[in-house]
């Protein structure tokens, strides 16, 4: 490892730096950024104009439970997706962890066959695979293929949040288990333990409040990333807000931004909570 | 119980850690292994309790060459051998309970070890264990609440639910204090002694290994420097045993002078109190 890293050639930190001025320059140019007619005189009337238009927030008792069910809907996707999300990720992170299959301390007192070997590593190679196109695809796009495999609703959402998050999880999942001490793994081994067991007593016990932390994390991000879904029709208050900014309704638009806030900002909360308890 | 003839281990990089070692231990034999850090003791541990594969060289275990081993035989066999390690080799954020009982994993079916995870089995068994190394009631607490002395005997009542007919013990007072070394390596004799089981230990101390064993291992470089009883160890052989290696001489020239840092618990040795 170090040896690698020591063998590898070291680049100029200027080097660098330039280089990646040189790529900002260009994304600038490409993206055709006009700071100019953002913060023109006209560009911050019409902001002004358009904010003063929101208010006040449509508090009638009609929008506020239209808001609060929405929110609702939006706080069910983003929870039952991550649960999802880590039932699929739990075992493909045991596939696509090397030293549960084939590599490191549990491989050292007998050595795999060909075959086994080859079998594993082709078990890892396909588990990491997996993962990756789960995680690549954004989770809006996987919203755009289940509304149309399963129509629309909160459903299609959830089966989004649940698959791409699960591909991220089942990365993070798998680099928890490849990084546990392994020496209480050595200890396990040496009492005639079976690896199956070794992962039961040794690297699950050692994994698992990591994992959870984790989960809980994408949590948080999926409760914003559920907000959006709905803009594809996958329910919840993205759906509302798509209605409210399509049709003008501008007062229930801001209603419907303030339940985000609220929303977003109690589960931060919860999830921050549950993180200190289990680490 | 151990013939080792000829054994090589080199790793991965090129480093040769264990050169051509021969020895052979009796069943029920008490013995010392001392030496410079680095000389290979470690890796000859975990040859012996076969995590580790030599090189080259052969190993029999009870008559079996264990080189034939695999699988199940190869796991069969390791449940005869408990080691206990220096520190960090129990789970910590398991309870005492699921720590002792592990010793079991060699025999529990893999339903019955995660059954006993979520209710545990035995639990009687564990806590005649706990207490036969002096903290029964520590049976529920977490084990990473527990100090480095008291970890150390959670692992040795894991040796204890194992029940192995030798106990390897890789420098297992290092990281505690020396009133506290001196009751864990007595322990294990104790222990080993009452159920018949042979004790290999290796020891950075060269006064446990004197004061406590029969039999003297010195270690370097991979091979078997000399293999003696204690009384028959001189400071000579000690000086040339860790040739090299400051910061252990220190600990000589201390022991030279007839004092050491276990005060009572050994006694001045034959030949060291000029």
């Amino acid at each position: 490892m170090s040896a690698v890293a020591l063998s590898r050639r070291r680049w100029s930190p200027w080097l660098i730096v330039a280089g990646l001025g040189a790529l900002v320059g260009w994304s600038y140019h490409g993206t055709r950024v006009d700071m100019g007619a953002l913060l023109s005189v006209e560009g911050l009337r019409q902001i002004g104009v358009y904010v003063a238009r929101l208010f006040p927030p449509d508090l009638s008792a009609g929008a506020l439970r239209d808001a609060a069910i929405a929110a609702v809907e939006t706080f069910a996707i983003s929870l039952v997706g991550s649960v999802l999300a880590a039932c699929i990720a739990f075992p493909l992170a045991l596939g696509a962890t090397r030293t549960i299959l084939y590599h490191g301390v549990l491989y050292e007192g007998q050595r795999l066959g060909r075959a086994p070997k080859a079998l594993r590593l082709g078990v890892y190679a396909a588990s990491k695979t997996v993962l990756a196109v789960l995680r690549t695809v954004p989770e809006i796009v996987w919203a755009l293929i289940f509304v149309f495999v399963v129509g629309l609703g909160p459903f299609p959402g959830v089966l989004a949040l649940g698959v791409h998050t699960g591909g991220v999880l089942g990365k993070l999942f798998g680099e928890v288990l490849e990084d546990v001490d392994p020496r209480p793994l050595e200890a396990l081994q040496s009492t005639g333990a079976s690896r199956l067991r070794i992962v039961l007593y040794g690297i699950l016990p050692q994994a698992i409040p990591q994992f959870v932390s984790y989960a809980l994390y994408r949590w948080e991000v999926n409760i914003r990333a559920a907000a959006i879904l709905g803009l594809v029709g996958a329910g919840g208050l993205g759906q509302r807000v798509y209605v409210a900014i399509s049709l003008f309704l501008e007062h229930q638009l801001l209603t419907l931004i303030l339940a985000i806030y609220v929303m977003v900002t109690l589960v931060d909360a919860l999830s921050a909570w549950l993180r200190a308890r289990v680490l | 119980m151990y013939e080792l003839r000829d054994v090589r281990k080199v790793f991965d990089d090129g480093s040769v850690a264990l050169d051509g070692m021969s020895l052979t231990v009796g069943a029920g034999e008490h013995v010392a292994f001392i030496g410079p850090s680095g000389a290979g003791k470690t890796t000859l541990f975990r040859i012996l309790n076969l995590t580790l594969r030599p090189t080259s060289g052969m190993l029999r275990l009870n008559g079996t060459d264990v080189a034939t081993l695999s699988g199940a035989d190869l796991r069969r066999a390791r449940t005869s051998i408990g080691t206990i390690y220096q520190q960090h080799n129990l789970v910590g954020r398991l309870r005492v309970v699921h720590n002792v009982l592990a010793g079991n994993l060699g025999r529990w079916s893999t339903l019955t070890a995660l059954g006993s995870l979520l209710r545990p089995r035995a639990t009687d068994e564990a806590a005649r264990a706990l207490a036969q190394v002096g903290i029964p009631e520590k049976l529920y607490a977490r084990t990473d609440e527990l100090s480095g002395g008291q970890q150390q005997r959670v692992a040795i009542a894991r040796v204890l639910i194992q029940d192995p007919d030798v106990v390897l013990a890789d420098e297992p007072v290092s990281s505690v204090d020396p009133t506290l070394a001196v009751s864990i390596v007595t322990l294990l004799r104790d222990i080993s002694n009452e159920s018949r089981k042979t004790l290999l230990m290796n020891l950075h101390s060269v006064e446990l290994a004197l004061t406590y064993f029969p039999r003297i291992l010195g270690i370097r470089e991979g091979r078997v420097h000399f293999d003696l009883s204690p009384d028959k160890v001189s400071p000579e052989m000690l000086e040339e045993l860790y040739a090299g290696h400051g910061d252990e001489r220190g600990e000589l020239a201390a022991l030279g002078e007839g004092t050491n840092s276990f005060g009572k618990a050994c006694r001045p040795l034959p030949g060291f109190d000029r």
